[in-house]
């Protein structure tokens, strides 16, 4: 998930040498190029007007509204604008999420079905999956062996579907509808996936975010710091005009901190805290100017040292896992481990006896090494070990060799670079991963552990570099090679990596079920990612003759405009206007209708597949005489379609445990139109899976802004209507100019 | 001594329609083998054989002393025989460098993040353009917006850099005018200069004299033969392309219609 953010970061690419004969083309003409701009300027401008006319329209709630109207739709009109692109429709997409929640519903319940006794949902919900795969792939060898087109091809299965659905309710529960999924066995378990959401509770600024803000922006100008001590070479002679930026923006800062204590309304707060933060990233960008200057590109390119990668991964991976025990340590718990009472134990003890007793008879032969028959020793040692130890003990044991195995696996890595990045690099990497701790549980009991956690980290760290030190001493190598350019991105990664499995594990210990929790760690994750690689590019792009200046800056401004709407979300509801503090929920769908926007619009871009996908679409016969399996990949998109349908059917299903057999009919000319607003050519070849996200939350805003703006909803369809086709005019209107442009 | 590619009497039938009968010709590397013909005459066929889509009926095929039938595109592909089709097999809405990748893009990352490596498949794709003696202005402009020679030569390039050793060019330069078939000819003579042997599907014998080296004259699926460049000269190669007395009854037929 992390590296599915990577989708928004090629404005770190450096883009080839333009060539004399191109005549310039500015970011902005470069940007309408993109088949979704269209869509997102409609959107804009939905957005604006349903803002001016309805107060709640812009709150929380009124977003949390339309995004769900949105994600149900997107959670198709994505797939749905993959299948487009590669040249084909599937008519039973619609259809097929009612009939997966049908199926769940019908298999499981207790009515008549079955003889009245339900299948558990841990066969009920993967039987309806596969159900989905199977006509998914029915559809995509019908279409593909058959040559027909596809609005042909698919139209068996949807009416097929659409009967027997009814059919099937009706002949089970002699209603139309299906209910009392919340009876059935394993509910709780996959309600805690499907039926999740996200409550959200007015937040005015507390001391608590003083603190998680103040360390992030603290992290983030050391991270800073580290990255360009790794990616850039010192300038001989500092630069005096980078001194005076950050001079200025060292008062900007303070500035804004200075207003920021003496400001108590939360919308004043937020403005003065963004305030400071730009006044330091300011100050820090102009320090950075001042100090560095890019280090040579070509030799960096060829140097790329993959094992300093693999330790990278291997060390951060290492270190979350002593942070994941650290995460399940509890001070009050003193059983002990304890292996020996139970059967697994004595199976062990047993095993480890014996395969000792045989291998030393082996060794005794001369057939094995002495050294087998201690390995079983040591096996059969582990139970009686584990009588003695506690819980708690074992837990910091690990915790221990995981810990100083991650952190010396980091120096590896970093040393690979040069010391002097060290210190940096892993104290911020402490500093942020701190932040993250207090954000998320402040005040609460497992506050003590975190804390206690990440101070030790920060020990080890330093007790590990001493170590490196040491060793580095002792063995005189080679200077260290010269860093690639890519190594910005790599840190984000793996920051984000960290981030996201941190904040995944504290989600999870909040309750806050598996999916969704996974969910947010991922945007937690990537978040981190983006402001890393989007400050590494900022830098890069400021201060150096790039080229490709315009489209980096414009990529970044885009990116934080919308981790500001995602700021404002989070934290300003309802309450602002109503002076109460409403309850808002975000469902799992539209975490996961944003999860597979990003996930689409990264399969299109940067896959083979995403090649494939726009090759069978463009000209099919064309793709097959260059090798590209063109039955296989329309055959996957349908599967894909059919997969997400099941998905879509899930949330429908747990979202109100019981589904009407006529559910998502008729949707599939919706998920069609939606990926056309988005900018997807109904001849295939040419779309995009972002800009069908776009669209559906288009028809989202439209759909509850009218309930919002309080028209009388007889006129709903007609509103729509008109609202759709000004949306399409404008996204038409734009790519005859992207056109032109090119 | 084994030649690269052999053909011995190869024919081809559909249901009762002999497609083409008896092509004997042999293709060496560094040579540049003309296949002449009228529309009909058995040259699609021909391509479609050599490249894997049709599997001939009789003959032999012998590629490097070893008797080869071709079974899918895939495989003729992979011994090194690549063709560029009249429609060109590109994707026109498709940029340059990924319609130069397709089917083969390189990759980077572990698996479930495996993705193309953009910056690497742009700078190859220019490079090999580049050798080609072709400056494309952008790898990321759409091959539709590119014109038909460019095209030929994006098609060309990316042939001879996925390892083809026997290259076929269907027709390509029938659709293309004056100037820019002279740069599609130009291309031919560097690919046969690297060392491809290349096969040229013409019914154009200004086009094909001057760079073939051994010529096949195709007519209504029947072989005419199989001549080495020594053997005939370009108005020889234009009577046999006509059908010779065909021709010959013309002219004498237009000049009563001018008297």
């Amino acid at each position: 998930m992390a590296e599915a953010t990577t989708a928004t970061d090629s404005a770190v690419r450096p883009s080839p040498a333009q060539d004399e004969r191109l005549a310039h083309r500015g970011p902005v003409q470069q940007l309408l190029t993109r088949p979704e701009i269209g869509a997102l300027i409609g959107a804009v401008g939905v957005w604006l007007l349903f803002w001016l006319v309805s107060a709640p329209f812009g709150t929380a709630g009124g977003t949390a509204n339309y995004l769900d109207v949105a994600a149900t739709l997107g959670l198709m009109a994505v797939p749905v604008a993959l299948l487009m692109i590669g040249g084909e429709f599937d008519l039973s997409s619609g259809s097929m999420t009612g009939a997966t929640a049908v199926i769940v519903v019908l298999l499981s319940s207790d009515t008549a079905t079955l003889g009245g006794a339900g299948l558990s949902l841990h066969l009920a919900v993967p039987l309806s999956l596969a159900f989905a795969l199977a006509i998914g792939w029915f559809n995509g060898t019908l279409v593909e062996k058959t040559s027909l087109p596809s609005f042909i091809g698919t139209l068996p299965t949807f009416f097929i579907r659409i009967g027997a659905k009814l059919g099937f309710t009706k002949l089970f529960t002699n209603k139309v509808i299906a209910e009392g999924l919340d009876r059935s066995g394993g509910y709780e378990f996959w309600d805690n996936i499907f039926g999740a959401s996200w409550v959200r509770n007015g937040h005015v600024w507390d001391n608590r975010d003083w603190a998680w803000s103040g360390l992030l922006i603290i992290g983030a100008v050391v991270l800073i710091l580290g990255t360009m001590e790794l990616a850039y070479a010192r300038r001989e002679h500092p630069n005096a005009v980078g001194y005076l930026v950050s001079a200025a923006g060292a008062a900007l800062g303070a500035i804004g901190f200075i207003l920021l204590l003496n400001q108590d309304s939360t919308a004043s707060n937020w403005i003065f805290g963004i305030l400071m933060g730009a006044g330091v990233l300011v100050a820090t960008g102009g320090w950075c100017a001042a100090r560095y200057q890019p280090a040579e590109r070509g030799a960096a390119a060829a140097e790329r040292d993959p094992r300093v990668v693999q330790l990278l991964f291997a060390g951060i991976g290492a270190i979350v896992g002593a942070i994941v025990i650290a995460a399940v340590m509890n001070p009050e718990n003193s059983d002990r481990l304890d292996f020996l009472t139970g059967t697994p134990g004595r199976a062990v003890l047993a095993i480890g006896i014996g395969t000792t007793g045989v291998l030393a008879v082996l060794a005794a032969l001369g057939r094995v090494s002495v050294g087998y028959p201690a390995i079983g020793a040591v096996v059969a040692l582990i139970p009686g070990i584990s009588y003695m130890v506690t819980v708690q003990g074992a837990r910091a044991i690990l915790f221990g060799i995981l810990g100083i195995a991650g952190v010396v696996l980091l120096s590896l890595a970093a040393r690979r670079r040069g010391l002097a990045a060290l210190f940096t690099l892993l104290t911020s990497a402490g500093i942020v991963i701190l932040a993250f701790f207090i954000q998320s549980e402040a005040g609460s009991r497992k506050l003590r552990v975190e804390l206690f956690t990440a101070l030790l980290l920060i020990a080890l760290v330093l007790a590990a570099s001493a170590i490196t030190r040491l060793i580095a001493a002792r063995r005189t190598s080679a200077p260290p090679p010269p860093a690639p350019s890519a190594l910005p991105r790599q840190i984000g990664l793996g920051l984000g990596l960290v981030a996201g499995l941190l904040s995944l594990i504290l989600e999870l210990a909040d309750g806050d079920g598996i999916l969704y929790s996974i969910i947010m760690a991922a945007v937690k994750g990537g978040l981190v990612v983006f402001a890393v690689c989007a400050l590494a590019t900022l830098y890069r792009t400021l201060f150096t003759s790039d080229e490709s200046v315009g489209r980096s800056l414009i990529f970044i401004g885009i990116g934080s405009v919308m981790l500001g709407i995602a700021a404002k979300l989070m934290f300003i509801t309802g309450d602002e206007l109503a002076n109460t503090r409403a309850e808002t929920r975000f469902g799992v769908g539209v975490m996961l209708f944003l999860a597979f926007a990003v996930l689409g619009a990264w399969l299109l871009a940067r896959t083979q597949f995403g090649n494939w996908i726009f090759a069978v679409g463009g000209n099919k016969d064309a793709s097959r005489s260059v090798g590209v399996p063109a039955a296989r990949t329309k055959t996957t998109l349908f599967m894909l379609v059919s997969a997400s349908a099941w998905i879509t059917g899930m949330v429908i299903a747990f979202r109100l445990n019981s589904v009407q057999a006529n559910v998502g009919d008729g949707n599939e000319f919706r998920y069609i139109i939606v990926a056309v607003v988005g900018g997807c050519l109904l001849t295939g070849g040419y779309g995009s899976a972002i800009g069908a996200a776009i669209g559906a939350v288009i028809w989202g805003m439209i759909t509850s802004g009218i309930g919002f703006a309080t028209w009388n909803s007889d006129w709903r369809f007609l509103v729509l209507g008109a609202l759709l086709l000004v949306a399409v005019l404008v996204n038409n209107y734009v790519r005859s100019q992207a056109e032109k442009v090119r | 001594m084994a030649e690269l590619l052999e053909l011995h009497n190869i024919s081809k039938f559909y249901g009762n329609i002999i497609a083409l009968t008896g092509v004997t010709t042999t293709v060496n590397p560094g040579e540049v083998t003309c296949v002449l013909g009228d529309n009909g005459a058995g040259k699609s066929t021909f391509i479609k054989i050599l490249a894997g889509v049709h599997q001939h009926d009789e003959g032999r095929l012998v590629m490097e002393g070893e008797e080869v039938r071709f079974n899918s595109p895939r495989e003729a592909l992979s011994r090194g025989i690549a063709t560029v089709y009249q429609d060109l097999a590109m994707v026109p809405l498709m940029s340059v460098w990924r319609n130069f990748f397709l089917g083969s893009e390189p990759k980077t990352g572990i698996w479930p993040f495996r993705q193309i490596d953009i910056e690497r498949a742009k700078r190859i794709a220019k490079e090999e353009m580049a050798k080609m003696g072709i400056d494309i202005r952008d790898v990321e402009q759409p091959v539709g917006t590119l014109s038909g020679g460019e095209r030929q030569s994006v098609a060309i390039a990316r042939a001879s850099y996925f390892g083809a050793r026997v290259l076929i060019l269907d027709e390509p330069t029938s659709a293309l005018g004056v100037k820019q078939s002279g740069v599609v000819l130009r291309r031919i003579v560097e690919a046969r200069d690297q060392g491809l042997a290349v096969i040229f599907i013409t019914h154009n014998p200004n086009h094909a004299y001057p760079v073939g080296d051994r010529f096949v004259i195709l007519n209504r699926g029947q072989s005419m033969g199989n001549w080495a460049k020594e053997e005939l000269s370009q108005a020889d190669l234009t009577q046999l392309m006509a059908g010779g007395a065909e021709l010959e009854a013309l002219q004498h037929e237009l000049a009563q219609a001018g008297a």
